[in-house]
């Protein structure tokens, strides 16, 4: 009877000296978490790098790498970012934290704008058989990594595999309507002067493109008629072909720019009125 | 397992140099960055020589230069580049720096070893390296591009 | 009872030991924060390093930390901190002459020449000085880069020596005597030929297409004036006036800008030399 309170008593002892021990790492993270929420982000990755240099136990090394990886995501250091959440998918402990780490490396490259490694870090997910049953988180996030690199069609079909984002594909798909084709502007353009432009919405543009083309032609065509080559030539050099190829250069820039726009008008929607999950 | 330690340490390390200087929250945007520079179509009023120089540069640009494409492989294009050097300087001077300006656009030799150049493209030669100020010339190397606002 | 009670105790005891051994988990104590701030400095975190140590020098301020913290900041840039720091150790530390030749970079850093100078001449030539002889070329250096009045060249190589001694004397020429062109003769050169000033200065095809552009459309305007069209003639006779004063002045800034150019070369090429040399200071290795 004697030994064993003894030994159930001095179990207490010990386990409030580790206690003690985890507490300290413990009330780190929530500093750190705290200086996170108060958008001290800097300091925040300080305590976060504090306490993976003393965590030998790796007991918080994995949400303390996720901590600083968000911190500088926030931050706008998108490859910092990245760096931190590869170190936390090299320290994860469970496949759940696996794939949370490979989450956020696809969003910090949906940001950064390196699309290609994200739909890359994507496939391999669908492929590892450990997240079949995540299938609906891997195609919201490649729908959105489509958005970033605007090809709004394949993003309108990632969406439509899952059943609670049909707000996302009917964006998805109306922003791929509205978009001008940049082709066509630039293939009719070649045959009517002014025609891409018009096409685009841009009125003025178009109609003092194809009067300047429609006086040039005039000019050039009555020189070479009145056996006035050298006058024919230079005009068709410095005049005509000069408002033709601004005609062509306008066409497709514009088409550009007015689907720059619609993207834009999208995205901004998505960054401050759009009430789910963003990269 | 040294392999892991190496980009451990290198990452480490790398990582360490953004944050040589304190950094906060950053506002980075979704929208796409849009490389579309918009007229200044505004009138000068400051004199009548610069309202009718302003009037002037703003229906060359309306009638003929928006729509004859883009054939100044400078920034600041030349117009602009007049406008700029009337303002900083004169008339006078401001011409001689236009013309200087125009014959170093019609030199089809290459730029490349030259000018530095900006990030659409465009080689960068502003207006400080002409006003015969020699204290106001920052060299920059051939090899340099150069971040406009 | 009693021994029940001498053995909670003594395993009691042992708890507490490891309770102790908290300081070794309290993440603030001086002890880790040192820790903490040795292992930012390690790994090139030069700006959370010297706030950690700033935090520990507090409670133990001792001339390595220091020397730490200054070190981080001058690896950061930020120069006047540092120099502030490294000028704060006293002769009998065993940083001093290290934190001596710290300061002087980080004046050089400053481009402040001649309080390089001053700092060197007070402290830096003295017989006692370890590093006296690296001080002493960075002495002479510093007159490359300043606009002072150099010293005599004699005066100016007797400090240096072995295979660097042509290349310094290049250097010292250079500064002496700058091959720079004249933005008067380049403009008189484009008053006499059009384009000849820009070849003066170094630019061979704007020369070139300035006489073409001058000569073609004076030519243009020869022909109408001859042909008896007066309105073409004026039109191209004003554009190659245009063009060729416009020459004359781009000559002139052509001149400007080159000599710009080669000075820009000139203190690149010194800056190369003296990083090669590893004039200032052998580095203090404290991540062994």
């Amino acid at each position: 009877m004697k030994i064993p309170i003894a030994f159930f008593l001095s179990l207490i002892v010990f386990s409030t000296a580790n206690l003690f021990a985890q507490n300290e790492f413990a009330k780190e993270f929530i500093f750190a978490t705290k200086l996170y929420n108060e958008e001290n982000y800097y300091d925040a990755v300080t305590e976060c790098k504090r306490l993976v240099f003393f965590d030998s136990d790796s007991q918080y090394v994995f949400k303390a790498y996720i901590l600083m990886g968000k911190s500088y995501k926030m931050g706008g250091k998108f490859s910092d970012a990245i760096l931190n959440f590869t170190n936390a998918e090299l320290n994860a402990k469970t496949s759940g934290e696996v794939f949370e780490s490979k989450i956020e490396i696809i969003r910090a490259n949906i940001l950064r704008r390196t699309t290609d490694r994200a739909l890359q870090l994507l496939d391999d997910l669908d492929k590892n058989g450990n997240f079949s049953s995540r299938t609906d988180e891997i195609n919201y996030w490649r729908g959105w990594t489509y958005i970033f690199a605007e090809r709004w069609k394949e993003a309108a079909s990632s969406f439509s595999k899952i059943d609670s984002c049909e707000q996302l594909q009917q964006l998805c798909m109306q922003v791929e309507k509205d978009k001008y084709s940049v082709t066509f502007a630039n293939l009719i353009s070649h045959f009517i002067p002014g025609a891409g432009q018009i096409y685009t919405g841009n009125y003025v543009s178009g109609f003092l493109s194809l009067g300047w083309n429609i006086l040039a032609g005039y000019v050039t065509i009555n020189s070479f008629a009145a056996d006035r080559i050298f006058d024919g030539l230079v005009e068709l050099n410095f005049f005509w072909l000069r408002f033709y190829n601004g005609n062509i250069q306008n066409a497709q820039k514009f088409a550009l720019y007015e689907n720059q726009k619609i993207s834009n008008k999208a995205l901004n929607y998505l960054q401050f009125q759009y009430n789910g999950t963003k990269p | 397992m040294k392999l892991f330690f190496l980009f451990i340490f290198f990452t480490v390390v790398v990582s360490a140099q953004t944050d040589w200087q304190k950094w906060g929250k950053a506002n980075y945007s979704y929208a796409l960055k849009i490389n579309n520079e918009q007229r200044d179509f505004s009138f000068d009023s400051k004199n009548t020589a610069r309202f009718v120089l302003k009037s002037a540069l703003n229906s060359y640009w309306f009638f003929i230069s928006d729509v004859d494409g883009d054939n100044c492989s400078f920034s600041p294009t030349c117009s602009n580049f007049f406008l700029q050097a009337v303002r900083k300087t004169n008339i006078v001077q401001g011409t001689l720096m236009f013309f200087d300006r125009f014959t170093r656009d019609m030199d089809i030799y290459n730029k490349f070893d030259h000018y530095p150049e900006v990030e659409d493209g465009h080689f960068y030669d502003p207006i400080y390296l002409y006003t015969l100020n020699q204290k106001e010339i920052k060299y920059l190397p051939p090899s340099v591009v150069v971040k406009t606002e | 009872m009693k021994k029940i009670f001498l053995f909670f105790i003594f395993f009691y005891a042992s708890g507490f030991s490891q309770a102790i051994h908290q300081n070794e988990v309290d993440l603030f104590s001086p002890a880790n924060i040192k820790k903490f701030a040795d292992y930012l400095y390690c790994s090139g975190d030069y700006l959370r390093a010297a706030l950690e140590y700033e935090k520990y020098f507090s409670a133990d301020p001792n001339d390595t930390v220091k020397f730490k913290i200054a070190t981080a900041y001058s690896k950061i840039g930020k120069y006047s901190k540092a120099s502030a720091l490294f000028d704060s150790f006293h002769e009998n530390s065993k940083f001093f002459p290290f934190a001596r030749m710290e300061f002087f970079e980080t004046l050089f850093e400053e481009k402040n020449y001649p309080e390089l100078r001053d700092s060197i001449s007070n402290a830096g030539l003295s017989n006692g000085f370890i590093f006296k002889e690296q001080a002493k070329k960075i002495y002479y250096f510093s007159y490359l880069y300043s606009n002072e009045s150099l010293p005599s060249k004699s005066d100016f190589l007797s400090n240096f020596s072995g295979p660097d001694l042509n290349q310094i004397k290049y250097f010292y020429d250079w500064k002496n005597n700058p091959p720079y062109k004249s933005p008067l003769l380049a403009a008189l050169f484009s008053a006499v030929i059009p384009g000849s000033g820009k070849l003066y200065a170094g630019e061979i095809a704007d020369g070139v297409t300035a006489l073409l552009a001058t000569a073609s459309l004076g030519y243009l305007s020869y022909t109408d004036f001859k042909a008896g069209h007066y309105f073409r003639g004026w039109l191209f006779g004003g554009l190659a006036a245009g063009f060729y004063a416009g020459n004359i002045y781009g000559s002139a800034a052509a001149a400007q800008i080159y000599n710009v150019k080669i000075q820009f070369d000139f203190e690149n090429s010194l800056k190369v030399f003296i990083n090669s040399k590893n004039c200032f200071v052998p580095e203090i290795n404290f991540c062994k």
